[in-house]
């Protein structure tokens, strides 16, 4: 089993992804269906038809956990309506359980310990849409999600949940695991697409989006295990009981990776609408002698927030507003010991090493991003960098193809935003105050092609 | 730009197209002209008469034509009317274009039409075409780098970018679909900006170059590889007539130029420069040549039609010929006013005969520009004998001031109008002209000044008899600008001091020269043009005694004219006010050019700015808007290079072929040019040397168009008042940093791989698995080291390759190449062969196969057999290209007789140290 911590969190915050005491095994199908599982399923088939399903989704106002992103439909419902409806002798849905971020293991402890939650979101999906077909594509290196998945999926089947029949209907659901190699960027949907298909992972321009032509061309319904998981508990207890679970008006809860200058690391599930300063609590806060500086909050393509930013709401509205994004749900506390713009810069790089090629604002643009910050770091920025820095990132966003480069470029903006005294120490003063950086004091006339052509 | 080869269903309706179209609907209701036009199509199918121009077929009788040339009047216009697809597509080449319509998205061809709004405009297109289509249907224009039309949109490049009102972020044109009503703008200032940051990005990792390095410091430009190429096929004419595309007078330029080229070619990086200047030298007299027997010389492209406009050239020097050739090629007509007897100028009466034979070389190159018509009226200055005005009133559209610089700058020290001192412009012309100058004889001379018309005083003055000819020179004589000149000057009996100045001229009583003091100088403080400034040494003066001195310390333009009569110009620095791009002076239709405008310099920097200002007297009289081409020559001017040099370190060494001169003691007598001309084996030689170093893709390439469009080739276009534009590689603009330099890979037969010049559009990828069927190409590893190549960058020779050349075809830029072939013979010793087979196994080309007999048959090329049926699952529409190709070529060959006497004197003559070298057993003949 993968080995993570995952955190208790205050009675305010409901448990609905990962039950507050979990089973002793997760693939034991007999207690999962005494605590509930697949009546969400039952109720679809038996009592509701897929537009009713499809409707119930809708009023519950879901946001899928990647968040409703630039020219994406807006929510989970409109999502499942749009596949639903687009006619075509073979529909797909496809569990994005692939996990790029190599710090985070959310997707996997949420399958490892409630994998029927996960099948049986997705077999509702299916059953909405009218797919014959669900594909779980996990990273072939999470051994054991694979392992749970497969046992899980065999039991149902057995057991008339999944298979030929669904629950003695006729309505057949086949669920399939993959397990993937590959790179970071399988994590984009578009990208993930390409892999199931067999081919190099790069993502496809959307519209047309996946809802209508998808794997292989068929109109494909992709959430990620978090969102499967979250659909029986609308089915099951209406969308009044999830509703109340949350402070704010959207409703659902999400798992986050804690890490960093924390007392206690690990997983916990957070409502939206939780503050990060309620968050970095339930992992403990900052241990003594350590000062919170930052948050990065999203992974590697995630934004750097400042200590101020421990009062923004959790949701995807307000993280993009302030220039981070849930992403991977990874939450980062950095201390005093840390140096911001070392840290951007890094980002930035690994982002720019994991693109998959294919567009010249990422393959080149991010390359020269993370030069940029390489420069900073060094003390030794060429004469308007910071201007160059903003000015590309501006037009990569712009010009993007898929949120991966528009992301990459958050992290060296927020520094820009946010961080602009300690980015300043490394190009103007030649110091760093975190003491990471080796920022040199050469003279830097006649360095930059742009001096020497002056 | 490639255009769809398959007619849109929303082109304008032209007659072709439109009835193709038509066609295509075969309406059902209509039983009688589809019918028949089906059966000759299908028969065609079957019959696969690819050369014959099938088209005339789909031409409706004409009593059918409304009914199917209109869409309006079509039989079928109910939507839900189920209509017979058509599987015969109506195109010339039919099976290939079946082949790719098979692979292109499928779309029928009657979906409805609907209206979309593009910059302002209504156009129509039809449900399932991207917004890149509809543009392209209705003629506008956007840029595309990656987007293949036979395939759907892939999206790396960026460059489509359009802005759709009401959309976040500007989606791409090729894979967004066109929706009725939405509003497209696709030449906003964001968008432009948005592809100028990609083409930067592009560039900043474009590790290549596009011109070579000679062509680039010609301030002409002229296509240098291209005319060596020439030269070194023997085809001397042609060699010619690529010269006059940019310079009217190869002969002149060989015996005068500077040739700037030579210092930056990048053979220099294997041994020695290319002697480009002698080259063109000799296919110049061979035009020359042929002049006197009749024979006109080479056009470098067709004239235009006549335009009936008067434009008037003052001065016949290189920048006033230069500039009536080019506008007589225009069709304008030509009238050229000369203050001398002759036409010429500088180079009539400032360079010596020995330079510059006036009968046999300056006359008769000067009769191509009388030969197109141009007139010359001899003994009219400007300013005295007429005026603008005079010229306005004679009804000239427009006139170009070419009058040079004819003043000699003043010294200023004491005693220099005394008896003895002289302008040594007024010497040449008298010299030049042949007649002994008065009093020259048995004088002694001292020369001051370093430039060409001191050299010319110095060697003249030899030449006319006097006993002791001294050349003094301020600077060091590394910088002269004629310091080739020194040594054969002073072979001749000349003396030269550097690094002295003159303080003062020596007299006697009658205010006669007796000589001429000097301080030594030493080099001071870098000036503007980064030379040292030289300063005097107190107390280094020394005399030279001498009876008279030539002054060639630099000229300037007679600009007295100015004033009445000829208002409205200027001058700026005692030089002619006019624009460096449009040469447009104060007054408008009043252009000047060459020296009078930018100050004595040489004669190509006079024939580049002639060549330019034609084309901007051009663009006036038809009434273009000069600004424009303001920006479209200050662009197309300015040339990318990267001068970071391809190590050439294979190359064998060979030096330079020299042209030989008379000897010493002979030239230093005569007036006769000492220079001997090349023989032809020796200029193909020297030409042969050439490395051709330009981007084989010049002219093809779609990212240096858009460079240049796009103005992200160069941060500064543009140029100073004086000087040409400042030159950068290519790779340096805003975003430099990290960029690739892969190795080239010729190990294929027929294609060549540069992937320095890939910009990964994936164009190759796609057509090569999609359309051929072979996927030899795809993205390889992450991140900015993504390249499109071959798995574990192999040769292409080991994958699954056919040859087809689809990906050299669909190559945007320079990395994917048709090879230059070179057909060599070889020889098979049947004698020796135990008839193994492994040479069968092991000729990826099927060149030897088993025969009848269990024998070995292997073809002769004289009797070329071209079979790649066998070889290769290519589609009939390539392979009878390469056909049609390669018996195009045989044809050319045996009509220029190049075939018949397969003889090696042909070819290249291969340098010696390439004898024996290249295996073929066979010595190369010279």
């Amino acid at each position: 089993m993968t080995a993570a911590t995952i955190l208790s969190t205050p009675p305010r915050f409901p448990r609905l992804l990962l039950p507050a005491t979990l089973p002793a095994d997760a693939t034991d199908l007999a207690a999962a269906v005494g605590a509930g599982a697949f009546t969400g399923l039952r109720a679809a088939v038996e009592k509701l038809t897929s537009e009713g399903v499809i409707k119930a989704v809708a009023e519950s106002g879901m946001i899928g956990r990647g968040g409703p992103g630039p020219g994406r439909s807006a929510g989970v419902g409109e999502k499942w309506r749009i596949c639903a409806g687009t006619a075509a002798d073979q529909h797909y849905v496809v569990v994005n359980a692939y996990q790029s971020d190599p710090a985070v293991l959310t997707d996997r402890v949420l399958i490892e310990n409630n994998p029927f939650a996960v099948l049986e979101g997705a077999a509702i999906a299916a059953f909405a849409i009218g797919a014959s077909e669900v594909i779980v594509a996990v990273r072939i290196e999470a051994v054991d999600a694979i392992r749970v998945l497969e046992t899980a999926i065999a039991a149902a089947e057995e057991a008339g949940y999944l298979g030929s029949s669904v629950l003695g209907t006729g309505t057949q659901i086949h669920v399939s695991v993959r397990p993937l190699q590959g790179a970071y960027m399988l994590g984009e949907e578009t990208v993930l697409i390409k892999g199931l298909e067999g081919k190099r992972g790069q993502p496809e321009q959307q519209p047309p989006y996946t809802t209508t032509r998808g794997l292989f061309g068929k109109p494909t319904l992709i959430h990620g295990p978090q969102t499967f998981a979250a659909i029986p508990t609308i089915l099951n207890g209406g969308l009044a009981g999830f509703d109340e679970t949350s402070p704010r008006a959207f409703a659902g809860t999400v798992l986050v990776q804690i890490s960093g200058a924390v007392a206690h690391p690990g997983i916990a599930e957070v409502p939206f609408g939780a503050t990060l300063r309620d968050i970095v609590e339930v992992a403990g806060g900052t241990p003594s002698g350590h000062k919170i500086k930052a948050l990065l909050v999203g992974g590697p393509s995630g934004g750097i927030l400042p200590v101020d930013g421990l009062d923004v709401i959790f949701d995807h509205e307000n993280l993009e507003r302030a220039g981070a994004h849930l992403g991977s749900g990874s939450i980062v506390v950095i201390d005093q010991h840390s140096c911001v713009v070392d840290l951007a810069a890094v980002l930035t790089r690994f982002c720019a090493d994991e693109a998959c090629g294919k567009t010249i604002p990422c393959r080149i643009g991010l390359r020269r991003l993370a030069e940029i910050g390489a420069r900073f770091c060094d003390g030794q920025p060429r004469g308007d960098d910071v201007t160059r820095l903003l000015d590309l990132s501006h037009d990569i966003v712009e010009s993007a193809l898929c949120d991966h480069e528009r992301r990459a470029t958050l992290a060296l903006q927020s520094v820009v935003r946010y961080f602009r005294d300690e980015l300043d120490a490394h190009i103007l003063r030649n110091s760093c105050p975190a003491g990471i950086c080796h920022p040199k004091a050469e003279t830097r006339a006649g360095r930059s092609p742009e001096a020497s052509h002056a | 730009m490639r255009k769809p080869t398959r007619p849109s269903p929303s082109a304008p309706p032209a007659v072709d197209s439109a009835v193709a179209h038509g066609l295509e609907q075969v309406p059902s209701t209509n039983p009688v002209a589809p019918a028949t036009a089906s059966l000759e199509l299908t028969r065609l199918e079957n019959h696969d008469e690819t050369a014959v121009d099938l088209r005339h077929l789909l031409r409706p009788a004409p009593n059918q034509r409304s009914t199917w040339n209109d869409n309006a009047g079509r039989v079928d216009s109910r939507p839900d009317a189920k209509t017979p697809f058509n599987t015969v597509t109506p195109l010339d080449d039919s099976r290939s274009e079946h082949l790719i319509t098979a692979q292109a998205p499928q779309r029928p061809v009657s979906t409805p039409a609907f209206r979309i709004e593009v910059d302002g405009r209504v156009v129509e297109g039809r449900e399932g075409q991207t917004i890149l289509e509809v543009c392209r249907a209705n003629g506008i224009e956007i840029p595309t780098l990656c987007y293949e039309p036979k395939l759907p949109g892939f999206g790396a490049c960026r460059m489509c970018v359009v802005e759709v009102e009401g959309e976040e972020h500007p989606p791409i044109s090729c894979s967004r679909a066109a929706e009725p009503g939405m509003v497209v703008r696709t030449q906003t200032e964001e968008i432009r900006r948005l592809r100028r940051t990609n083409l930067e990005l592009i560039f900043s990792d474009h590790n290549a170059y596009c011109l070579p390095p000679c062509q680039n410091k010609c301030p002409s430009h002229i296509d240098i590889p291209g005319f060596l190429k020439a030269n070194a096929e023997g085809q001397f004419r042609e060699s010619a007539r690529i010269f006059k595309r940019t310079i009217p007078f190869p002969s002149i330029l060989g015996r005068v130029c500077p040739a700037p080229c030579e210092d930056h070619c990048r053979r220099d990086e294997v041994d020695e420069a290319i002697a480009i200047r002698d080259s063109h030298r000799y296919a110049g007299d061979k035009v020359l040549a042929a002049q006197k027997e009749g024979i006109e010389p080479p056009l470098p492209f067709e004239t235009s039609p006549k335009t009936g406009k008067r434009v008037a050239v003052i001065g016949s020097g290189p920048a006033g010929m230069s500039a009536a050739y080019y506008l007589l090629l225009s069709g304008h007509e030509v009238t050229v006013f000369e203050k001398d007897e002759l036409a010429g100028g500088m180079l009539r009466y400032g360079i010596p005969e020995y330079r510059l034979p006036k009968a046999e070389v300056l006359d008769p190159e000067y009769e191509a520009v009388w030969k197109l018509g141009g007139r010359l009226v001899c003994n009219q200055a400007l300013g005295t004998d007429f005026s603008l005005d005079d010229l306005k009133a004679q009804g000239f559209d427009a006139t170009v001031v070419a009058t040079g610089c004819y003043v000699t700058n003043r010294i200023n020290i004491p005693n220099d109008t005394a008896d003895g001192v002289i302008d040594g412009l007024e010497y040449l012309k008298i010299a030049t002209l042949g007649l002994p100058y008065p009093g020259h004889k048995k004088s002694r001379v001292v020369v001051i000044g370093g430039g060409f018309t001191a050299m010319d005083c110095w060697r003249t003055s030899l030449r006319q008899g006097a006993k002791e000819v001294t050349l003094v020179y301020r600077r060091d004589m590394k910088d002269m600008p004629a310091s080739s000149e020194v040594h054969e000057a002073r072979e001749e009996g000349g003396r030269a001091i550097f690094q002295a100045g003159p303080t003062r001229v020596i007299v006697d009583e009658n205010n006669k020269v007796t000589g001429v003091e000097f301080i030594r100088m030493q080099p001071g403080a870098p000036d503007a043009s980064g030379r040292r400034r030289p300063e005097p040494a107190p107390g280094t003066e020394f005399v030279v005694a001498c009876d008279r001195v030539l002054l060639a310390i630099g000229q300037g333009p007679d600009l007295a004219w100015i004033g009445p009569g000829n208002e409205g110009v200027a001058a700026v620095k005692s030089k002619l006010r006019a624009d460096a791009v449009t040469f447009e002076t104060g007054r408008p239709g009043v252009f000047g050019a060459g020296d009078v405008r930018i100050g004595a310099a040489t004669v190509v920097q006079a024939v580049a700015e002639g060549r330019r200002c034609a084309y901007a007297v051009d663009a006036f009289l038809k009434g273009n808007d000069l600004s424009e081409l303001r920006n479209r020559q200050t662009l197309a001017e300015v040339e990318p290079i990267f001068l970071s040099i391809v190590p050439y370190t294979d190359e064998p060494k060979e030096a330079r072929h020299r042209l030989k001169s008379l000897p010493a003691k002979e030239r230093s007598k005569t007036y006769a040019e000492y220079e001997i001309s090349y023989t032809a084996a020796e200029v193909m030689a020297e030409s042969t040397r050439c490395l051709q170093c330009n981007c084989e893709a010049l002219g093809n390439c779609d990212l240096r168009r858009l460079g240049i469009e796009y103005g992200t080739t160069l941060e500064t276009l543009e140029p100073g008042h004086d000087q040409g534009a400042g030159f950068r590689s290519v790779t340096e603009n805003r975003f430099t940093g990290a960029n690739h330099d892969y190795i080239r890979d010729d190990s294929h037969a027929f294609i060549l791989r540069e992937p320095s010049r890939c910009i990964d559009c994936g164009r190759c990828a796609a057509v090569c698995a999609e359309v051929v069927g072979a996927a030899c190409y795809d993205f390889m590893r992450t991140g900015f080291d993504t390249l499109v190549t071959t798995p574990l960058d192999m040769s292409l020779n080991d994958t699954p390759c056919v040859s087809c050349g689809r990906c050299a075809e669909t190559c945007p830029t320079g990395a994917l190449m048709p090879k230059p072939r070179v057909l060599e013979k070889y020889d098979v010793d049947e004698s020796r062969c135990i008839l193994c087979g492994i040479c069968v196994d092991a000729c990826p080309y099927d060149a030897l196969r088993g025969g009848q007999d269990n024998e070995l048959a292997h073809t002769d090329r004289s009797d070329p057999q071209i079979d790649l049926i066998g070889l290769a699952a290519i589609d009939r529409e390539t392979e009878v290209t390469y056909i049609r190709r390669e018996r195009d070529w045989m044809a050319h060959a045996l009509a220029e007789g190049r075939l018949e006497t397969p003889a090696e004197e042909l070819l290249p003559a291969l340098p010696p140290s390439l004898a024996g070298v290249i295996g073929d057993g066979r010595k190369a003949k010279r």
